[in-house]
């Protein structure tokens, strides 16, 4: 289902470097913290100083699992993809919402529906799911982080040092990846990007 | 926990810099290559500080008055509320820290509860959790923790509603897709 990307196909967008963009799902998610101000949060994406002082404040406890780096350091040391879901050794039940930011598109069908069920359990009732995901790249290999800014301005910066393979997937076999989950409200943007929000059932 | 082996007696080396006449941060309990040594002291000035060297580990509990930082390895709590506490990158430390402001440049395995800011440089490995006023980390560091900060006011954006009842309305983004759209793909 998953194709490796085609470079030749992507020179209609910007690097990432130019890309920024409102998010509403972010929006969506902290109005939500809004109302429940005692949430626990985990975030697995790149380690970023702005998201982390952005989700610590609007919610009680942020937990922080960079599984980006830790995949990374993984292949280096030849360990299966399969692996690295060792660290994700949280509790059931334990989160009211989970970031995984654009984690999905750099494992195979394989490992992201291990993460979806690791996500399923992990995440509480009603819980929230965050998924971004680029529709085409300039540099399909390039790893950046979403950094958050002002008024849920989204920005991407690259992280050279990451080295991680790009799965692209159209969006049913994105969806479908996460059949446990309904779809709360999907968005697409003229920079490339997808962002989906994922509620457990 | 730590990969570096314990060293021995002769290893006690505590390198104290500008350790001047004016106050003394007090080391409870501490040993060296598993000899306890009481009521050690370690000398600095209240405004400077203190560094633990490399050849040096250190078990117990410290508390005291004056800044500290670990350049060797450091088994055991630290409470120096109202001072700064450092890991430098050489720097192990594994217990609860208590300290104003915290700096963490090496491998720190534990709860650190800071009055001021926590910063995690990128050479930094944490694993524990963070209770702190602010926190700066830096692309790059290995972090798996948890973090409480200061909660900010939360302000409702009313925008968010109108726009996402009316496609495409504001902002930059193209569209809304219905859920039964999405799952139809493209």
């Amino acid at each position: 289902m998953d194709t490796n990307f085609d470079r030749s196909s992507a020179n209609t967008y910007p690097n990432s470097d130019s890309i920024a963009y409102t998010s509403k799902t972010l929006q969506l998610i902290v109005d939500t913290f809004g109302q429940q101000r005692n949430a626990l949060v985990l975030d697995v994406g790149i380690v970023c100083s702005e998201n982390i002082n952005f989700f610590a404040r609007q919610v009680q406890r942020l937990y922080v699992c960079d599984i980006f780096t830790r995949l990374d350091q993984d292949r280096h040391k030849g360990m299966e993809t399969k692996c690295v879901w060792r660290h994700l050794d949280y509790t059931p039940n334990s989160f009211d919402a989970i970031n995984l930011w654009d984690l999905v598109e750099h494992i195979d069908d394989s490992e992201a529906k291990k993460l979806t069920e690791i996500c399923r359990i992990m995440l509480k009732r009603d819980g929230l799911l965050f998924i971004t995901d680029f529709e085409k790249k300039t540099v399909p290999h390039e790893v950046s982080s979403f950094v958050i800014g002002n008024d849920f301005r989204l920005s991407l910066r690259p992280q050279t040092n990451l080295h991680l393979p790009w799965y692209y997937r159209h969006n049913r076999a994105l969806i479908s990846l996460f059949t446990p989950f309904s779809v709360v409200k999907s968005f697409r943007y003229r920079n490339g990007i997808r962002e989906f929000l994922f509620q457990q059932e | 926990m730590f990969k570096q082996g314990k060293k021995s007696k002769t290893d006690l080396k505590l390198d104290v810099e500008n350790d001047s006449t004016t106050d003394s941060t007090a080391v409870s309990k501490k040993t060296v290559g598993g000899k306890e040594l009481s009521h050690g002291s370690i000398n600095s000035s209240n405004s400077e500080k203190t560094t633990i060297g490399e050849n040096i580990i250190i078990e117990g509990i410290v508390r005291g008055a004056g800044n500290l930082i670990i350049e060797g390895v450091m088994k055991g709590d630290v409470k120096i509320e109202k001072h700064n506490f450092e890991v430098g990158p050489k720097g192990r430390v594994e217990g609860e820290i208590r300290a104003n402001d915290v700096v963490i440049s090496g491998l720190l395995h534990g709860k650190v509860n800071a009055q001021g800011m926590v910063e995690i440089t990128k050479d930094a490995d944490f694993y524990g959790s963070i209770k702190a006023n602010s926190i700066s980390i830096e692309d790059g560091a290995f972090f798996k923790g948890e973090i409480e900060l200061g909660l900010q006011p939360h302000k409702k954006n009313d925008l968010v509603d109108k726009q996402i009842n009316k496609t495409g309305s504001k902002g930059e983004h193209v569209s809304i897709i219905p859920p039964v759209e999405a799952s139809k793909g493209k």
